[in-house]
């Protein structure tokens, strides 16, 4: 149980191991979805190309958007950067780290695919079968143009009766098969040695300054969840004031009317103590409005991170007041209990 | 146990992921429903396309419904919906936020079927085998020597390979493959759009109505919570009641007893014993009740709560009167919110 516990905790408390798990699990539905994709190449003049480099480009863009989709920080950032200033500026290294973190990581099951289906050739040969230059293989000098174009655009259908069991079919198909994989094992080395090099060289770069993006944007990430939560714990806490007020009111109702039976209502969930953490939380948002002004000045007015200068940074977004103010005046509020 | 217990509370902490994970399924299951279910096209002229819309149709309204059904955001939608305004007014915002929501979620499963049938191709290729060009792909020059009834019985047989005859005419391979050609070609268009609106309507809207947005997400999550909540405090209200009412009945028949057998000390003994217990007992029980002792009360507060659901405004506890604030005017909400920040 506290393996199961301390698992789930571990992926709740660090918003980067949960989009690295998301990543991962998008990656294998590419494999998945790649293997258990019917591929079947038109062999026709025109269609060929388009068939084939429409696989190999279409899927992955939809695939990077539902990365994007996906991952909450995409979210997070654009909330981020679309937030009005209020009390706490925006840093727009923040938002170019958490930009740049979203993007790596949707762009990993794009890339599966794209190198799946260099390696795999069948995208290639069919796209570019029919531009094969016909002098490079022998077996075509003695056919007229429209032959060896007709014969090239059914090179990809293994079973086409035109081509079956032909040795030029072989030929142009393993060349073809041949490039793709030299091309998709080009491009994965490319990838490891960039992604090496980024990873090592990085540090010698503005360390500091990528250590502090770094801690921001995942308190940003946090924060927001965090707040979600304590919005969703004040809503039960309301909701339950709530009914246990109208079961009073129609309590006091029947008094008024003078049909009780019972001398001496019994009181309200008395006492402080059980109930009394829930009545203070409650205290200072109890109405519809003052929930309403609550959640626009977190919108408009976030406040300041600084927790030690100013005691009460929300006392600003629930005045009536305006919401900005010099420190001192907030202070002197706050002396007022 | 106690690790599905746990499993449950972490999806149902946060509702949203719940929902989620039941997208999820739903989506998967749709994928499967499809693998297993066994497509047999007709082969016939007017029939193939009727059994291919049916096909590529009907499923996703049945999983749309289906989404919906389990959804069950759906009857507090309705709810919310048809109350009389009463004491608290209608927000148009939240009944709106929980229909896209719900709709959006909804959308999955259907979005599925439609993007894994246009992939497989099976189904455009029933739908239109009659379609295709015969002149560019086959032997155009045999095509006006048929007329057009008889093409089109001749090439409602393309999907199906054992009593196809027209290969003199079009070979079946290259029609095949013609068709799955421009269905996959079809399947991927819809699968990128569809993730294109989802990409730009989830990005672009916290640049326009955040703070609506939050507004309707706090307080459709509240009409949920609160509802939830009403049920269970009418259930214990209600085992308060019976258990009440039971002990009234045995103490009213405990008391004929007494009454009727003049026992005397025998009896008594044993039930002035047994009164403090009881009366403890009952006490605990009658503060449960919150003073609603009969069934018309009782039935006057559902009725109650149906038609005028009380405001949403809490501030009836008096404020302490630590500085000269007489009651009454706008209550100081900033006075307790070192108590609440703290808390955070």
């Amino acid at each position: 149980m506290e393996k199961f516990r301390m698992f789930f905790q571990h992926f709740q408390s660090s918003s980067e191991s949960v989009m690295n798990g998301i990543c991962l699990l998008l990656a294998a539905v590419t494999v998945k979805l790649y293997s258990s994709f019917d591929f079947s190449c038109p062999c026709l003049a025109r269609y060929n190309a388009l068939y084939g480099l429409g696989l190999l480009l279409i899927p992955p863009l939809g695939l990077f958007l539902c990365g994007l989709l996906a991952n909450r920080q995409s979210v997070v950032m654009v909330e981020e950067w679309c937030r009005p200033a209020g009390q706490r500026r925006k840093d727009p290294g923040i938002i170019r780290y958490m930009c740049s973190s979203v993007l790596q990581r949707a762009l990993a099951a794009p890339l599966i695919w794209i190198l799946l289906a260099l390696l795999d050739g069948k995208c290639f040969v069919c796209a570019f079968s029919s531009s094969m230059d016909p002098e490079k293989f022998l077996d075509f000098a003695n056919m007229t143009p429209s032959q060896v174009q007709l014969f090239l655009a059914k090179v990809p259908c293994k079973e086409d009766e035109l081509v079956r069991d032909s040795p030029a079919r072989k030929a142009v198909s393993r060349y073809l098969r041949c490039l793709s994989q030299a091309i998709g094992w080009s491009i994965t080395l490319l990838l490891i040695v960039v992604a090496f090099l980024a990873r090592c060289l990085r540090p010698c770069f503005d360390q500091t300054v990528f250590l502090q993006r770094r801690y921001w944007s995942n308190y940003v990430d946090l924060e927001q969840k965090l707040f979600d939560e304590t919005c969703c714990e004040h809503a039960r806490d309301f909701a339950h004031r709530c009914v246990l007020h109208f079961f009073a009111s129609m309590q006091s109702e029947m008094r008024a009317r003078g049909l009780r039976r019972d001398p001496e209502p019994p009181e309200m969930p008395n006492g402080l103590d059980g109930d009394g953490s829930r009545k203070a939380h409650l205290r200072a948002v109890s109405s519809r409005e003052q929930v309403d002004r609550l959640l626009s000045t977190w919108y408009s007015s976030k406040p300041p991170l600084d927790l030690v200068a100013s005691p009460g940074p929300w006392a600003c977004g629930l005045n009536h007041r305006a919401p900005t103010g010099a420190p001192g005046t907030r202070l002197s509020q706050h002396t007022d209990l | 146990m106690d690790k599905f217990r746990m499993i449950f509370q972490f999806l149902q902490s946060n509702q949203e992921s719940f929902m989620n994970g039941i997208c999820g399924i739903m989506a998967l299951a749709s994928a499967q429903v499809y693998s297993a279910f066994d497509f047999n096209c007709p082969c016939l002229p007017g029939y193939n396309t009727a059994y291919s819309a049916g096909i590529l149709l009907a499923p996703p309204l049945v999983l749309f419904l289906l989404g919906l059904v389990m959804n069950n955001n759906v009857s507090v939608l309705a709810e919310e919906w048809k109350r009389p305004p009463g004491r608290r007014a209608k927000d148009p915002a939240v009944l709106r936020y929980m229909f896209c929501s719900m709709t959006q979620r909804a959308l999955i499963a259907p979005v599925v079927w439609v993007a894994v049938t246009l992939l497989d191709g099976k189904c455009f290729l029933c739908a239109f085998c009659t379609a295709v060009p015969v002149t560019v792909l086959g032997n155009g020059s045999l095509a006006p020597g048929l007329s057009r009834p008889e093409l089109a019985r001749l090439l409602a047989r393309v999907p199906c390979p054992d009593i196809y005859d027209g290969d003199w005419l079009l070979a079946r391979d290259v029609a095949v493959r013609y068709l799955r050609c421009v269905s996959q070609a079809l399947g991927w268009s819809f699968v990128l759009l569809t993730t294109l609106l989802a990409f730009v309507v989830r990005s672009v809207r916290p640049c326009f109505t955040q703070a609506a947005f939050l507004k309707s997400k706090y307080w459709s999550h509240y009409i949920d919570i609160e509802r939830k909540l009403f049920d269970e405090t009418c259930t214990e209200h209600a085992k308060a009641f019976a258990k009440v009412c039971i002990q009234q009945f045995f103490e009213a028949m405990n008391h004929d007893l007494e009454l009727g057998h003049a026992h005397g000390a025998l009896a008594t003994a044993p039930a002035a014993s047994a009164a403090p217990v009881a009366t403890d007992g009952a006490e605990e029980e009658r503060e449960k009740l919150h003073g609603i002792t009969d069934q018309g009360t009782m039935n006057r507060l559902l009725m109650s709560w149906h038609k005028c659901k009380p405001p949403l405004r809490l501030g009836q506890e008096e404020p302490p009167m630590g500085n000269g604030w007489v009651g009454g005017g706008p209550r100081a909400p900033h006075k307790e919110v070192a108590t609440y920040f703290s808390r955070v």
